[in-house]
């Protein structure tokens, strides 16, 4: 598979990139400092900020997810790479405040320990900060290893429902509360149809064979387990929900948010189909489909599949969910 | 050859991996393709020309200082896990040169091995995961019996990078349980980890550095 993607000079591409995001996005979203991803218009200091990193060519992810009622500064790194800790340090630096800063990781290596560098230098210097981890990918492992278990585009959730929080002026403790509340109520599966080219290296990353598609894939379409023949969109909801729904014990009357992220060429279309099938295997269970999003969260550049993720709502989480926000990437009026 | 390493040797150290580590990129990008997504050769790149700034904007006299602030540079790399884990390499190097002017095999030695604790503080990956460790954990080993027995700096090199590229070279038959090519379990056999085999170069040069007849 020969790349094919407009592009300058690929040690460029991220600072371009990131230049045009925010020409995009006028009134929203700037860069400061050490490209650090910033509100145009800062929540007032007495309130919690919420601070993230990750790689770049996810997008929207994560940097789509700055603003209103979401994060205050979103770090972004290098292609599929994160950020490395003097950047983060100084993202923690512009967010502290005596409200207290809530710093929320996807679990990836060096994700992990950028962010755990930073926290302890921030510390060292004073910052109220603490840290929630996602790793809601139940293809790592089981729940009792978390370690062993990805942070996928179940972040956007925790992000929600957390930026809500912080911007009724709730505490850091109570916004680290929800935050993992949401975490711990969540589960998300990848499913890969096609693979996808690194923008730098032009290298193929996940080759999935010609009438094959594989569940369990991770966000850089790693290769790993669940190999097999391509399937409808109803039996591919089925294999997918089922597989969630056990990993969280679910049980009749519960509800969910379910999210569909389509993580690059797969097509809305195709998305309202697995949604169509997922609505209605969670009725026959008398469980119910309490809110859902559906479209690109959490990218893999041109690659084929999609993200399930399912969150398991109480009447506090849905009512931070429905709160409003403005983003780029996501906006509730 | 000189029996002490002040600031101008372990510039020339220094410089002597950054060399090591450009002449061979390519190769490490094409190891990194198999498991994970084929950046590490770029990623090193950007990390080693980190690491020559810091080195040319270092002055005065001070070990200490200069290993820190290629530490640093290194941690600034937005690169996934390699910058913090080579940040913290030469972080710990600094630590442990606190007070010294110059260093001799003994203490070049013990260095090495705080290098490693440093980045050990970073992950959990043991010895034989497929991980940089298999590169520094062997390297930092023979660094301090060549010390011990009582070697000479270029004797401690010359072993630290033997070690390495052994170490390097004995992750090819290794199954990743660290890193992205974990995922894909026994297909990572057959090909040594670009992690491992990155510190092997950086090793290698090193002794370059000191000695051009390397």
């Amino acid at each position: 598979m020969a790349m094919k993607k407009l592009l300058n000079k690929p040690e460029n591409l991220v600072q371009e990139m990131l230049e045009g995001f925010v020409l995009a996005n006028p009134g929203k979203v700037a860069l400061e400092g050490a490209n650090l991803v910033v509100r145009v218009a800062p929540k007032s200091k007495d309130k919690v900020a919420l601070v993230t990193l990750g790689g770049s060519g996810h997008e929207p992810a994560l940097s789509g997810f700055v603003g209103e009622g979401m994060l205050d500064i979103s770090v972004p790194g290098e292609i599929f790479a994160a950020p490395g800790p003097p950047r983060v340090v100084e993202a923690l630096r512009a967010a502290n405040r005596d409200a207290g800063v809530l710093f929320i990781v996807l679990n990836h290596a060096g994700d992990v320990m950028s962010a755990n560098l930073a926290m302890g230098m921030a510390k060292k210097e004073g910052i109220n900060v603490k840290q929630v981890l996602t790793h809601e990918d139940i293809s790592g492992g089981p729940r009792s290893n978390p370690e062993e278990r990805r942070g996928l585009a179940g972040a956007l959730p925790v992000i929600k429902v957390a930026g809500a929080a912080a911007e009724q002026g709730r505490s850091l403790d109570e916004c680290l509360a929800v935050a993992e509340r949401m975490e711990a109520n969540m589960a998300t599966l990848a499913l890969a149809v096609s693979g996808a080219t690194h923008p730098s290296t032009g290298d193929v990353i996940a080759d999935i064979p010609e009438g094959m598609m594989v569940v369990g894939m991770g966000q850089h379409g790693e290769a790993g387990g669940g190999t097999q023949p391509l399937k409808s969109a109803d039996e591919t909801a089925e294999i997918m929900l089922a597989a969630l729904l056990d990993d969280l014990q679910a049980k009749a009357g519960d509800e969910f948010l379910v999210m569909l992220n389509g993580v690059g060429s797969t097509t809305l279309m195709e998305l309202y189909l697995v949604l169509r099938r997922v609505g209605q295997l969670l009725e026959a269970k008398g469980m119910k489909m309490a809110r859902t999003l559906v479209g690109e969260i959490l990218t893999v550049q041109e690659m084929g599949g999609f993200q399930m993720c399912i969150g398991r709502l109480d009447d506090e989480l849905k009512a931070l969910w429905d709160a409003p926000c403005n983003s780029p990437a996501l906006t509730v009026k | 050859m000189t029996n002490a390493i002040g600031c101008t040797e372990m510039a020339a150290m220094l410089r002597g991996a950054a060399a090591e580590i450009r002449a061979n990129h390519e190769l490490l990008g094409k190891l990194d393709s198999v498991g994970g997504d084929g950046d590490h050769g770029t990623t090193m790149l950007r990390a080693m020309a980190n690491l020559e700034k810091a080195v040319d904007a270092a002055s005065g006299n001070d070990l200490k200082s200069l290993l820190y602030d290629v530490g640093w540079a290194i941690l600034g790399v937005d690169g996934g896990a390699t910058g913090p884990l080579l940040g913290m390499f030469f972080m710990g190097m600094s630590e442990a040169v606190e007070g010294c002017d110059t260093l001799d095999a003994s203490a070049l030695a013990a260095a090495f091995e705080a290098g490693v604790a440093g980045v050990r503080a970073q992950t959990k990956a043991q010895p034989g995961d497929k991980t940089m460790v298999d590169a520094l954990v062997p390297a930092v080993m023979a660094a301090g019996c060549t010390a011990e027995s009582g070697g000479d700096l270029l004797s401690v090199l010359r072993d630290a990078a033997a070690a390495a590229a052994a170490g390097a070279a004995a992750t090819k038959d290794m199954q990743a349980r660290f890193g992205r090519a974990r995922n894909i379990k026994e297909l990572s056999i057959g090909t040594p980890d670009a992690g491992a085999t990155s510190v092997s170069f950086i090793f290698a040069g090193f002794l370059k550095g000191m000695d051009t007849n390397a």
